[in-house]
């Protein structure tokens, strides 16, 4: 079997499906620690501009919504998630026609469910990620998404605070958005120094006194909590922190 | 800055109010300045209690001029009292908001030397952030009963949402514990904030147009003897004559001793049972009628549908493949969502009972309802049947005020889309 391993990038991604599309049985993911069996043969997969075009083309001949979709899903952290897209652009390929109501398909429940977890990430964060004020007036926000969404959080906050300049970075990939006020860009950034504003403690402390007297003692209800605002985000959110 | 303590107690006189959704608004982020609304609501936090906080809930001020019966902050109670100025609001506001904390402010206030001058105050509140901080966040402010209606007017053009509580299910038990609050004093201004809406939307405007996120209210339940059909048909009445996109049921707490009062709560699973038959009439083309009698209580023990179906077996089982739309709706355990996308997935093929289990529809309740390809999973005994479906509600009573079933709604339940 061959197994098309890609440097993560989406246009390998459509480069190793061009190649795939030969193969009866193939597996493509972009983990260098893939556990081979002794008959799997590796090829490694650069962009190739051509072929990755003719892929994305032939996807948007039949379902103009699809590419978007699979863009998402190749930020999932899932393992096989790759696998999972390339399953996905086989039917629409094979039906002619767009896949994604057809439940009936285990390929297509398994795409819309890490599809489902990635834009579902990428809306609570829109709620949880947290910043920080430093000296000089520019906001920071770090976090540790499961999925790689920054920049799509990027386009959201630039939106709304237009005339703030911020950072948001995520921890865990070492990259992170950059808006100056006009612009935003991505970068590689491993550890960051921030000098927080003399006003930054005091309120964060107002916000967790408000946390403390918003909620209703008399009717604990943590599961509820937990499961709309899991544990492994705590680590950011100052109200949960400590 | 404004201090901890004044947060404090406005906060903690705030917090019965239990709105806090900041959705149905698309406000757009203008000449630069802080904020938009999204259209599904963000939830920026959870606290322990299981409730959302998206907007900063508070208080202008806790001093009150009346003295409202089951009302904490009624003018006889002895309790700490604070005030905030426009301005402390405006600055907690904008800062809260671009460390990401909140998505909006919900405004509401105790009346304090006069209702014009509680809601001109609230409503220059709103317009400084608006006009001077150029904020373009989700805003809820309250109505204060009795209040110019002028001011009202103003207030309604610059606030996403706004909401005058109903308080009691019946004019009766306003006017044994509210008795300031006639049905006059917050229906009238209702109307008039409905008929505002409507004519911008006849009109077409775009600009500066009056609640777009429209109108909701709240009634406490439980501190008075009104039965769950007399509330239901009070919610179906605001619905259709209000346009209202909420009505919220908040069980009562007893934080004040009184005669007039019950001692207890009425506890959650009862508000629970309300929010359910809210959604029933809402979204899956219920009339109150076939849920509860105007006398009656809903059943503590099945949830409304649940009920509902039981009442009516000879309409099941149906075929999944081939009942209407409006039929799937009424399926105990098939949501919303799942009826519509069983209609989708029907389209290209027969769905077996695999099929819906790999659709993550819950079959524990639905199996007693439906058949698959004309093969039924459920129990011929009406008898096992309820029993199954108590045990299948048992869990409720952990997940009480989540009002969702099923996996794939829970994503609505965190926006507070509605």
């Amino acid at each position: 079997m061959k197994i098309f391993i890609t440097d993560g990038s989406s246009d390998a991604f459509f480069t190793a499906v061009f190649y795939a599309f030969a193969e009866r049985d193939c597996l493509i993911t972009s983990d260098d620690k893939v556990q081979l069996s002794f008959d799997s043969e590796v090829v490694r997969i650069d962009p190739e501009n051509d072929k990755c075009q003719r892929v994305i083309n032939g996807i948007e001949k039949y379902d103009r919504l699809a590419e978007e979709e699979i863009l998402l899903v190749l930020r999932s952290c899932d393992p096989l998630n790759e696998q999972t897209a390339l399953e996905y652009i086989r039917k629409i390929m094979q039906t002619k026609a767009p896949v994604r109501k057809m439940l009936g398909l285990p390929e297509v429940i398994e795409f819309n469910d890490l599809l489902y977890k990635v834009r579902g990430e990428t809306h609570r964060m829109k709620g949880f990620l947290r910043f920080m004020e430093s000296r000089d007036g520019a906001l920071y926000a770090p976090f540790s998404p499961d999925n790689d969404i920054t920049d799509l959080l990027m386009a959201h906050f630039a939106e709304r605070m237009k005339a703030e300049r911020f950072v948001i970075h995520d921890v865990k990939r070492k990259i992170a958005g950059m808006y100056d006020g006009r612009e935003w860009i991505m970068a590689r950034v491993g550890e960051a120094e921030v000098y927080l504003s003399e006003y930054e403690r005091a309120f964060e402390n107002l916000w967790k006194k408000y946390y403390k007297a918003v909620n209703i003692e008399s009717r604990p209800h943590i599961k509820q909590m937990k499961g709309y605002m899991p544990v492994r985000y705590w680590k950011f959110l100052p109200e949960k922190r400590d | 800055m404004i201090d901890e303590e004044k947060l404090e107690i406005l906060t903690e006189s705030a917090k019965y109010d239990v709105s806090c959704s900041s959705s149905g608004s698309r406000r757009a982020n203008k000449n630069g300045g802080l904020g938009n609304g999204s259209a599904g609501g963000i939830c920026h936090s959870f606290t322990p209690d299981g409730r959302c906080i998206s907007l900063l809930k508070i208080l202008m001020s806790n001093e009150c001029i009346y003295d409202c019966e089951y009302c904490p902050n009624r003018r006889s109670a002895d309790v700490r009292r604070a005030r905030l100025t426009p301005d402390e609001i405006c600055g907690l506001v904008i800062n809260f908001y671009r460390r990401n904390y909140i998505e909006g402010l919900f405004l509401s206030s105790a009346v304090f030397e006069s209702p014009d001058k509680t809601m001109e105050l609230l409503t220059e509140t709103v317009n400084k952030l608006r006009k001077v901080y150029n904020f373009n966040g989700y805003i809820h402010l309250k109505g204060i009963p009795h209040a110019d209606g002028a001011l009202v007017m103003k207030a309604a053009k610059l606030a996403d949402r706004m909401s005058y509580n109903v308080e009691l299910p019946s004019e009766k038990s306003l006017k044994l514990l509210a008795p300031q609050k006639t049905k006059n004093s917050l229906l009238l201004p209702m109307k008039g904030l409905k008929d505002a809406i409507e004519y911008d939307k006849a009109n077409r405007v775009r600009k500066g147009n009056v609640l777009p996120a429209g109108q909701t209210t709240q009634m406490i339940i439980g501190a008075s003897p009104e039965s769950d059909g007399q509330i239901l048909k009070l919610t179906e009445a605001l619905y259709r004559n209000m346009n209202l996109k909420r009505v919220y049921y908040s069980s009562y707490v007893p934080v004040v001793k009184s005669a007039k009062l019950p001692d207890t709560g009425a506890g959650l699973l009862r508000e629970h049972r309300l929010y359910q038959a809210d959604w029933l009439i809402r979204y899956y083309g219920f009339d109150v009628s076939e849920i509860c009698a105007e006398d009656e209580n809903l059943s503590l023990d099945y949830d409304p549908k649940c009920a509902w179906a039981l009442r009516n077996m000879h309409l099941f089982p149906v075929e999944i493949n081939s009942a209407p739309l409006e039929m799937l709706l009424r399926v105990p355990g098939i949501g919303a969502k799942s009826a519509y996308r069983i209609t989708e997935a029907r389209k290209f093929s027969q769905l077996d009972f695999d099929n819906l289990a790999k659709m993550r529809i819950v079959l524990k309740r639905a199996k007693h309802f439906i058949t698959c390809k004309g093969k039924f999973y459920g129990s011929d005994s009406f008898a096992q049947v309820k029993t199954s479906l108590l045990i299948a509600g048992a869990g409720e009573m952990d997940e009480q005020l989540s009002m969702f079933s099923n996996q794939s709604t829970a994503l609505s339940a965190l926006t507070g889309e509605i």
